[in-house]
């Protein structure tokens, strides 16, 4: 049966970033220069053409975008300027998109007007949520304790509604993608166990993203930064999170330092504002690396909303400990009114990445062991599906 | 037979021939022949001390024929001839031996070649004493021009001469100049009106009085040889069903700018040309585009285009050679459709994208920039076009082994756009016969030096330009049409013809008239005169290929330079051992 192609799908690419895919006449460069394509595994010139024919099929199938990890080799020496590493990006919103049950990703990719909205309302409806809560139920000058504005009890159901919530969304999503990317391809055979087999691949990528670093070791001149910053940040959101969820009355209970548990909010802040002033630095000089030189909407958005939870959050606690309640107060509730949509925003955009890179390095390890099997079993060559 | 005085000259040629042959022992015995008045050896004959030797032995010794034992007379003929000329020699009184391709080059044993080499000087020696003097003629150079076809070729050639002062007669079958290009919308890769380029050769042309144009003629005979060729142009469009008198005209050259036709894209059968509705040829495309209107055939705007390129070009089974012009053409549809309809899906599935020439790479990635989908197909698998499904949003499905994914696909299209390449015209080997040049096996008319001759043929005076020798672009035919008319005009400016001394004559006293010749003759130099029932050979034309000679049974015919004599006399030559 043949394949067939969507002209249009080109022309949607256009908002995801793929903007010069079409100048590809596929030499292969690209993929000969790649340090993380593989015998099994080839990219990025075979994606670049299933993006430029539109076989939509086999791009919602394909891992390849999740096994790049962007360092902009391919970009940079590509006679054609055709961008075959903002493309894999691009590939990846795309994917996203295509994950995402709600749609929202999909409507925040092609409109920025609809995302800074949504953004902006939930921002205000919490806001107005809490000021209301606290307006009627405490006082401004009370921070923590009985008749607290914003008691931490309250912080923490909100938290954990908030929590699994997101939690729901994102399950239901890496459902989705593993029904696209393994189940659904019937031509290659997976035996159970191999889901077992190679399950470490998830915590492993998870917390080393190892493949990242690899990208640099390529390099002439290695730039191992942007790898050890972005771990930083990594780190730095997972320790907030869980003090965040488990700890947050610790947390807020003041106006001593309670160091058991604040010495991780503060290794968390540090590791935050080192990765956030440092994104932000990049993405504007538009030099340093190349995969700063390009940015979407939704990624400006993502470090903007980052950059005032930083400040709020570290401003709000010097408030509360210096003996400050109502200014601690009022900045807790912008904190909250930037945190509130910046999760909320998480399995929708970028920051979907924390689940999917190591799903897909799972998923992918998974289905390079059945090609091979099923290979040797056989005693032909399986191509790849995508 | 008066005796003669021979100066013969033996080449050392550096020691290309000494190494081999024993120049000195060559010279001793040679100059023990008869009528050998002296023998030389010199280190290299062709330069100018050797040369002045000739002209002072000449001069001194009264020598009256001259032998030059060197390399092939390919080489230097011409040389020694003009140095026979300088000492006021006839220059036929020449003869060379080649004692360098023929001996020092082919030959491993000293011995054997030196032998060879005294052979072939004595047999030089002996032939060269039947030489007779020759005198070259001239014959007059008419001024004016027959021009075949009124294309952009033609047009071009014609208001080159024209504009340079000379009588043009420019012959156009169909009733309107123009051509193929007339048929064309915009051109690749400037997209400049090809209208504008030729109304306004059509303007000039008619108000130029040099110019005789003919509409709805044709060419039927051609009689003559360069500078005095005689045409008769008839009419063959008439639409007044008078019969008309053939035209008799007069001129010096003809330039042929025959052009070509379009590959009949249904011999293709899987394209479904002529069952498929909307699959049309670039030149139907070209029609709907001058008309405004891009539309299917139930009047809808189509949003899937695609373009197949090299359609009867480059395949095994129609045509070989490429076209040329239809990868720009076919990008520049791109910009046609999608500046006509920017809604619309343009995809381009070819063989190989040639973007050859000046300004066409930077065509190619504007082109790809719009987002065209380009596609790549293997040469013998080419795509196949069906009808769409009643779900499909489209008209057709056309499925392809698309080379640079690796899958089998399927392209949805509403409109098929056939690249169809150019074929020579059905009638080009009537015209290759009319006025005596060759065609290949395409039917293409051939050069006489594809690369150093790329305009001229091998019958002087008659010259090609444009797509009537290979498929072509503008630029390059007008190129062809000027370089045509340049040699034309070189000619004019030179006034006179010279026509080399060697040729054949007839015998009209031994000649029966049995008009054998006339059809064996390569070059049609020989004609027949039906009042003295003989037959007549025209210098001009004739090359001295010694056919004619050969087959006369009555053996009336005389190779002037080649007669029996001298042949059986070098012949003799080189068997006294």
């Amino acid at each position: 049966m043949p394949i067939r192609v969507n002209p249009k799908l080109i022309e949607e690419l256009d908002f995801y970033g793929a903007e010069d895919v079409q100048f590809c006449y596929h030499c292969g460069d690209c993929s000969a220069n790649c340090t993380h394509t593989d015998e099994i595994y080839r990219f990025p010139r075979k994606s670049m053409r299933s993006l430029q024919m539109g076989l939509e099929r086999k791009l919602e199938t394909a891992l390849e975008p999740w096994l790049c990890y962007y360092c902009g080799q391919c970009s940079s020496q590509c006679p054609r300027e055709a961008d075959p590493g903002e493309t894999m990006m691009a590939l990846r919103r795309w994917l996203i998109g295509r994950y995402d049950f709600t749609g929202i990703a999909r409507r925040f990719y092609i409109s920025r007007a609809s995302e800074v909205l949504a953004i902006v309302i939930t921002g205000l409806l919490t806001g107005i949520g809490f000021v209301l809560y606290g307006y009627f139920l405490g006082n401004l000058r009370i921070y923590d304790g009985e008749g607290a504005f914003l008691p931490s009890s309250l912080i923490h159901t909100f938290d954990l509604t908030l929590g699994s919530l997101i939690g729901v969304i994102l399950l239901i999503n890496a459902f989705r993608m593993w029904r696209l990317t393994l189940y659904n391809e019937r031509s290659v055979h997976i035996p159970w166990w191999l889901y077992l087999k190679w399950i470490w691949l998830l915590p492993f990528h998870f917390f080393t993203q190892k493949r990242y670093a690899e990208c640099e070791s390529q390099r002439a001149t290695p730039v191992f930064m942007p790898w050890i910053i972005h771990l930083f940040l990594m780190l730095g959101y997972v320790i907030m999170l869980v003090l965040v969820m488990a700890f947050i009355e610790q947390l807020q209970a003041g106006p001593a330092i309670n160091w058991k548990v604040h010495i991780f909010g503060y290794a968390s802040a540090v590791g935050l504002t080192i990765g956030t002033i440092y994104f932000i630095g990049s993405r504007l000089r538009k030099r340093s690396e190349i995969q700063y030189k390009k940015s979407h909407s939704t990624d400006w958005v993502f470090v903007i909303l980052l950059t005032i939870i930083v400040i709020t959050g570290i401003v709000q606690h010097i408030f509360h400990r210096t003996g400050m309640p109502v200014a601690a107060n009022i900045t807790y509730i912008l904190h909250l009114m930037a945190v509130v949509p910046w999760l909320l925003r998480m399995p929708f955009s970028k920051w979907a990445h924390l689940v999917y890179r190591p799903l897909g390095m799972y998923f992918a390890g998974i289905r390079k062991d059945a090609i091979l099997r099923q290979e040797k079993k056989e005693g032909i060559l399986v191509p790849n599906p995508v | 037979m008066k005796k003669c005085k021979t100066g013969v000259y033996i080449c050392m040629c550096g020691t290309n021939i000494a190494k081999m042959v024993d120049v000195e022992g060559v010279k001793d015995q040679v100059s023990t022949l008869p009528d050998v008045a002296l023998a030389r050896t010199y280190k290299y004959m062709c330069s100018n001390p050797g040369q002045e030797i000739i002209v002072q032995d000449i001069k001194e010794h009264k020598l009256d024929r001259i032998v030059v034992a060197a390399c092939s007379p390919r080489m230097h003929e011409r040389t020694f001839r003009r140095a026979l000329s300088t000492a006021g020699l006839n220059p036929y009184l020449l003869e060379m031996a080649n004692i360098r391709e023929q001996c020092s080059w082919v030959h491993e044993d000293q011995a054997t070649a030196t032998e060879k080499a005294k052979a072939l000087t004595r047999a030089a020696i002996n032939r060269v004493k039947f030489h007779e003097p020759l005198e070259s003629m001239s014959v007059d150079m008419s001024s004016s021009t027959l021009v075949i076809g009124g294309g952009i070729a033609g047009m071009t050639a014609a208001l080159e001469l024209a504009e340079a002062g000379h009588f043009v007669y420019l012959v156009e079958k169909a009733d309107h100049l123009g051509g193929n290009l007339a048929r064309v919308d915009l051109t690749a890769p400037y997209l400049d009106s090809a209208r504008d380029l030729i109304v306004e050769r059509i303007t000039r042309i008619r108000n130029n009085p040099r110019i005789e144009v003919h509409l709805g003629s044709r060419v039927t005979g051609v009689k003559g040889y360069i500078g005095n060729f005689e045409g008769s142009v008839e009419l063959v469009n008439r639409l007044d069903n008078i019969l008309r008198k053939p035209v008799e005209i007069k001129i010096g050259s003809i330039i042929v700018c025959t052009g070509y036709k379009e590959f009949d894209a249904a011999r293709i059968t899987h394209y479904g040309y002529g069952k498929l509705p909307n699959v049309i040829t670039s030149f139907e495309f070209e029609k709907m585009i001058r008309a405004g209107r891009i539309e299917t055939k139930q009047g809808k705007t189509p949003q899937y285009i695609s373009i197949i390129h090299c359609v009867g070009s480059r395949s095994q089974e129609f045509h070989s050679y490429c076209s040329r012009v239809c990868c720009m053409t076919a990008l520049k549809y791109a910009h046609e459709l999608k500046s006509a309809n920017p809604d619309s899906y343009i995809s381009d599935i070819y063989i190989d994208m040639h973007a050859f020439g000046k300004g066409h790479e930077e065509f190619y990635n504007r082109t790809s920039e719009a987002k065209t989908l380009f596609l790549m197909y293997a040469k013998n698998d080419k795509p196949v076009i069906r009808k769409a499904g009643p779900k499909d949003d489209c008209e057709m499905l056309i499925e392809v082994n698309e080379k640079l994914s690796g899958e089998v696909i399927e392209i949805p299209a509403d409109m098929v756009i056939l690249m169809v390449g150019m074929e020579a015209r059905e009638d080009s080997a009537e015209v290759a016969r009319l006025v005596n040049i060759s065609a290949d096996k395409d039917g293409w008319f051939m050069e006489s030096h594809p690369k150093l001759e790329p305009v001229a043929t091998t019958t002087d005076g008659i010259y090609i330009a444009g797509t009537c020798v290979a498929p072509k672009d503008i630029p390059d035919t007008v190129a062809q049409a000027r370089a045509a008319a340049a040699r034309v005009l070189a000619k004019i400016a030179k006034g006179k013809i010279d026509v080399d001394a060697v040729y054949a004559e007839v015998n009209e006293d031994l000649c029966a008239g049995c008009r054998l010749c006339n059809v064996l003759c390569p070059y049609s130099a020989i004609e027949f005169d039906e009042e003295k029932k003989r037959s007549h050979v025209i210098s001009a034309l004739c090359k001295a290929c010694g056919t004619c000679v050969s087959s006369c049974p009555s053996a009336a015919i005389k190779g002037r330079h080649f007669t029996d004599q001298q042949i059986f006399a070098e012949i003799e030559g080189v068997l006294a051992l």
